[in-house]
């Protein structure tokens, strides 16, 4: 299992304490680009409790909320913090390079 | 806002374009991955190329080929999935069943899907009629994506027994509607049995156009790593003195494993001497696995004979596993007499003994 760095878009797509779905090759489902509080994250975009795209959802610190049922993330491990969910949501590395984000997919 | 059971079923027609592109959020559509659809509930183009369809008829049944679903049949599609299959399906596979004729075997269907890139929409029908009585096996296999509709007709007196296998390659996705329409005493029992499939949904719905009718739904279902497999039932008294039962069980094992059961009954005002149950079990054998289990009944008379349901989703009890054990059965051998024995009250029901066996070895395959 090796990464691959995939751009996801550019920082400035993303505004602070918002979150912006993108499709990256190699993943079959969307992943949500958080920032918040000069930091930025990547966790997958669909929330583990029902089909719904957390990057819709609202941002407070280091949890993003699913808008329908409350179910909280923790942005740097996927945790549920919050219910109904009780189980985690992938998370991605992420790193910035000359202003665009990039995002880790591992290849297997 | 509340979701009646009769204002979610309220919506039919042939007409796509009276359905909505659905967004996730509606009662209907809320357990299903959208996305996996391939853009079966949106625009995706539908075409016949990609499954062959073959029949191997008792000698007693009429079989044939009709151009298209007429624009004046009396099917009418109940959500936008159905409603595309239906105005794209260019021929129509029809299994009649003469009046007061027995068929003297089982009629098999045989649905197979080249693995073609685009979308198929194909649709079946079933025509029994009066006094007439049959057997039919619908064998799904094969790779694709697949939006199709079986209309199911039973008229008076007749006494039809419909087998719906799903075995599909791992990458198949299909949106399938049976409707049933029951006459005046006539008898279905309708069996789902869907293991193969990165998606299945299918709706099988039960209208009665005469008093007496009585339908029988049975269902089983095994879900891997990664497979969505979903049922939603609809049985409509709309005539007095009908009948249904609804059993369907599940077995969910591995990561990503969902399964999704919905059954929906209608005792509408007219329907007195209602007697219905509908009843679901689904065993979550591994962690990370999903069912989501959701029956609902609407009773608008009071002069029913009965109406319930009963719906559990759980693990393998250990006191059965203990006992197996301690009578010097394996674990891995007790899991497997008690997974098989949950799903073989079922398998029974079949009544057809190649197609018993067959879906039996399956569930063992499933758990080796």
């Amino acid at each position: 299992m090796s990464e691959r760095w995939l751009r996801a878009c550019a920082l400035a797509d993303v505004a602070d304490g918002e979150a912006l779905a993108v499709e990256l090759a190699g993943l079959s489902e969307p992943v949500a680009i958080v920032r918040t509080k000069g930091e930025v994250f990547a966790i997958k975009d669909v929330c583990s409790h029902a089909e719904v795209p957390l990057s819709e959802g609202e941002i407070d610190g280091c949890t993003i909320e699913c808008w329908l049922h409350g179910s909280r993330f923790d942005l740097r491990t996927g945790k549920p913090t919050g219910m109904p969910a009780t189980e985690p949501v992938p998370v991605y590395p992420v790193k910035i390079e000359d202003d665009d984000v990039l995002v880790a997919v591992e290849e297997s | 806002m509340p979701a009646t059971v009769a204002g979610l079923h309220a919506t039919t027609s042939q007409e796509p374009a009276d359905f909505a592109v659905p967004t996730g959020r509606e009662e209907e559509w809320r357990f299903t991955p959208l996305r996996r659809l391939r853009g079966l509930h949106a625009d995706a183009p539908l075409g016949s190329a990609g499954a062959s369809v073959s029949v191997d008829a008792a000698p007693e049944i009429d079989c044939s080929e009709r151009s298209r679903p007429a624009a004046d049949s009396a099917f009418l599609p109940v959500d936008r999935v159905s409603a595309r299959a239906f105005a794209a399906a260019r021929h129509a596979t029809v299994v009649t069943v003469p009046k007061e004729t027995a068929a003297s075997r089982a009629t098999v269907v045989t649905v197979r899907g080249s693995g073609a890139t685009s979308a198929t929409a194909a649709h079946t029908i079933i025509d029994v009629q009066p006094y007439g009585r049959a057997v039919v096996v619908i064998d799904q296999r094969g790779s694709g994506t697949f939006a199709d509709n079986v209309e199911i007709s039973v008229a008076d007196g007749g006494d039809l027994t419909v087998v719906a296998v799903a075995d599909w390659d791992d990458d198949a996705v299909q949106v399938s509607h049976h409707l049933a329409t029951l006459g005046r005493d006539a008898r279905l029992k309708h069996i789902a049995v869907t293991l193969g499939g990165s998606l299945v949904r299918l709706s099988p719905t039960v209208r009665y156009a005469g008093p007496g009718g009585d339908a029988e739904l049975y269902g089983l279902c095994f879900a891997d790593a990664e497979q969505h497999l979903e049922h939603r039932l609809f049985v409509d008294h709309e005539m007095p003195n009908c009948r249904s039962r609804v059993r369907y069980k599940g077995a969910l094992r591995g990561a990503g494993a969902h399964t999704v059961w919905i059954g929906d009954v209608l005792i509408r005002p007219q329907a007195t001497g209602t007697d219905t149950y509908e009843y679901n079990r689904n065993l979550v054998l591994t962690d990370g696995a999903h069912a989501d289990s959701v029956p609902n009944l609407e009773i608008l008379t009071g002069e029913v004979i009965g109406a319930g349901h009963a719906s559990a989703n759980g693990r393998l009890d250990d006191e059965h596993l203990f006992y197996l054990q301690a009578r010097g059965i394996p674990l891995d051998e007790a899991r497997r007499l008690v997974i098989r024995g949950f799903f073989g009250e079922l398998i029974a029901r079949i009544g057809v003994p190649e197609l018993e066996e067959r879906i039996a070895a399956e569930i063992e395959a499933e758990l080796s």
